[in-house]
């Protein structure tokens, strides 16, 4: 006669929901979510019965793997460690990478009834560094924008101009124009603010573009437009992008062009990145290093390659005679 | 004799507790929330309650160029403007604006750079205030300071944009544009700094501050 309450505990291994390490950074945290959120939408998922629950566990494991100070009590104690239950709601961080309409995915709205008003959309040019296109960032950003809110009274919508007929005696009819509204639910302007989570995905192209539904001018009478970001890619000084390959340019003095030479070229990451030449290097000679070049953004596990174009320092002026006799 | 010798013993406290109280650079106050450069804003001139403004509507007079106004509205679109650095030194995406940095305000819609020169504004007679350029380039007319106390431009604090060309305030009075702009009031450079000339950042995509660097120093 045990009836004891048996609580089943199913703890989880956030870790392993988000299908990162132990020592996975911040913005790898942010990138898997991002990836997986994407997938388990229980909207991207109708028959799976399940489907709001993994969705749910994914939210509860980007609250506490993103917080500093959840994770290290998750670390050390686990999820029965964590204080107080989650107080962020899962919509709260899905319209964080998303927008608010983020749900509605595919970028566009065409299903929608095209009768309803929208708010105008804000294209905003992100500008990003080689160094972000080459190992991902995200920015994040903090969106304030003007969201309507019920108020007292009534006030007019969906004004619009109509023909009146009025009968000015037997048979004389006259058709004026006449401004017409209806009566709605008054509304008003309020300011509200939230985070936005950008992703700069590994090998993002000029112009690419990341839509947050609902994140753009608000619509009184409708909906709100959204907020893109298009991607702007910095020149750089010292790679030049062509797709997914570099180009770089080093110059040698000529006694390396003669006898051969070795030297590290710092990449976009920081790795480093050997030459060895032990033959003649004539000026404008190429090197190709397969692999070396940007990840390519369908696949990432794809690189480029890094083209090496040597050009080679002569002397400014005339050799003096010690220099004629010596080298 | 017994304070003359305290006195030593408290001197060497002093440096931790200095150092208590004034804690490394890169810690900042959680409360403020700098304006960074590449962040995209509306303003509002706090006197006459206008956001800064502009649209495909040329000058009737003057210079014939894109016309700046005030409106009203705090939901169109038109009045999105881009913070950027002057013209060939751009500012580093996420860095805070310092009060008294040039900068260039660029209308995110149009790409044209708020822009000042000698010609009369429409209305009242002060100095023309337009949109100017294409692609976000336009020329050293573009730059404008900001003029604020303290050490960056804060979100929640009104600011001057002094221009860097001719020494003159962007500012609002009030004068109001008839059709085809019914109601939007002019804006124009006023050579004084005074009640008129204070700007608010209100609406926008505010990039949040960086403290690393996005590219190595070496190269």
């Amino acid at each position: 006669l045990l009836f004891c309450s048996l609580k089943l505990y199913i703890l989880r291994d956030f870790y392993k929901i988000l299908g990162v390490t132990k020592s996975a950074s911040i913005r790898d945290i942010k990138k898997a979510y991002r990836k997986l959120a994407m997938q388990l939408h229980p909207d991207r998922n109708p028959d799976d019965p399940k489907a709001q629950d993994k969705f749910a566990d994914l939210g509860a494991a980007y609250e506490v793997l993103s917080d500093e100070e959840k994770r290290g009590q998750y670390d050390k104690y686990g999820e029965d460690g964590l204080k107080e239950g989650h107080h962020g709601s899962h919509n709260d961080i899905f319209s964080s990478f998303f927008g608010d309409f983020g749900f509605m995915f595919g970028g566009n709205r065409q299903q929608q009834d095209r009768n309803i008003p929208r708010g105008n959309d804000i294209t905003f040019d992100l500008e990003v560094t080689l160094e972000e296109v080459y190992s991902g960032n995200f920015v994040e950003v903090v969106r304030n924008k003007p969201v309507a809110k019920e108020a007292s009274g009534k006030r007019k919508c969906n004004c619009r101009q109509e023909m009146r007929t009025t009968q000015l005696g037997p048979g004389r009819f006259q058709m004026t124009q006449e401004m017409v509204c209806d009566e709605c639910p008054n509304v008003k302007l309020v300011n509200e603010e939230k985070t936005l989570e950008v992703e700069i995905e590994q090998g993002v192209r000029d112009d690419m573009e990341y839509p947050f539904i609902g994140e753009g001018e608000p619509h009184i009478d409708g909906e709100p437009g959204d907020l893109r970001f298009r991607i702007k890619v910095l020149k750089h000084p010292v790679f030049e992008r062509r797709g997914d390959d570099l180009y770089t340019n080093v110059t040698i003095s000529l006694v390396e062009a003669l006898v051969g030479f070795q030297m590290d070229i710092v990449h976009l990451d920081g790795h480093k990145v050997h030459i060895v030449r032990d033959k003649i290097t004539k000026p404008g000679a190429r090197m190709w290093k397969k692999g070396e070049g940007l990840p390519n953004f369908d696949n990432i596990n794809i690189r480029g390659s890094l083209i090496i174009t040597f050009d080679v320092e002569f002397p400014p002026t005339q050799l003096d005679e010690q220099q004629k006799d010596g080298e | 004799m017994e304070v003359m010798s305290a006195v030593p013993r408290l001197l060497w406290l002093l440096p931790p507790v200095l150092l208590l109280l004034f804690p490394a650079c890169e810690s900042r106050d959680p409360e403020l929330s700098p304006v960074t450069c590449g962040s995209l804003l509306k303003l509002l001139n706090t006197r006459h309650n206008v956001r800064l403004h502009s649209h495909d509507v040329k000058y009737g007079s003057g210079s014939g160029q894109q016309s700046v106004t005030g409106v009203e509205s705090a939901d169109d679109a038109n009045s999105y403007w881009h913070i950027r650095g002057k013209p060939k030194r751009p500012c580093q995406r996420g860095v805070a604006i310092k009060c008294g940095q040039s900068i260039r305000i660029t209308h995110m819609k149009t790409g044209r750079n708020l822009h000042s020169h000698h010609f009369s504004s429409p209305l009242s007679n002060n100095q023309e205030v337009s949109a100017f350029g294409e692609n976000g380039e336009g020329d050293d007319l573009d730059v404008w300071t900001v003029q604020c106390d303290g050490v960056h431009w804060e979100r929640d604090e009104a600011v001057r944009f002094k221009h860097l060309g001719t020494d003159v305030f962007l500012s609002v009075t009030g004068e109001q544009y008839g059709h085809p702009i019914r109601g939007q009031r002019e804006v124009h450079g006023m050579s004084s700094p005074n009640q008129h000339n204070w700007w608010k950042a209100m609406e926008g995509v505010f990039i949040q501050p960086s403290l690393e660097p996005l590219r190595h120093d070496e190269l």
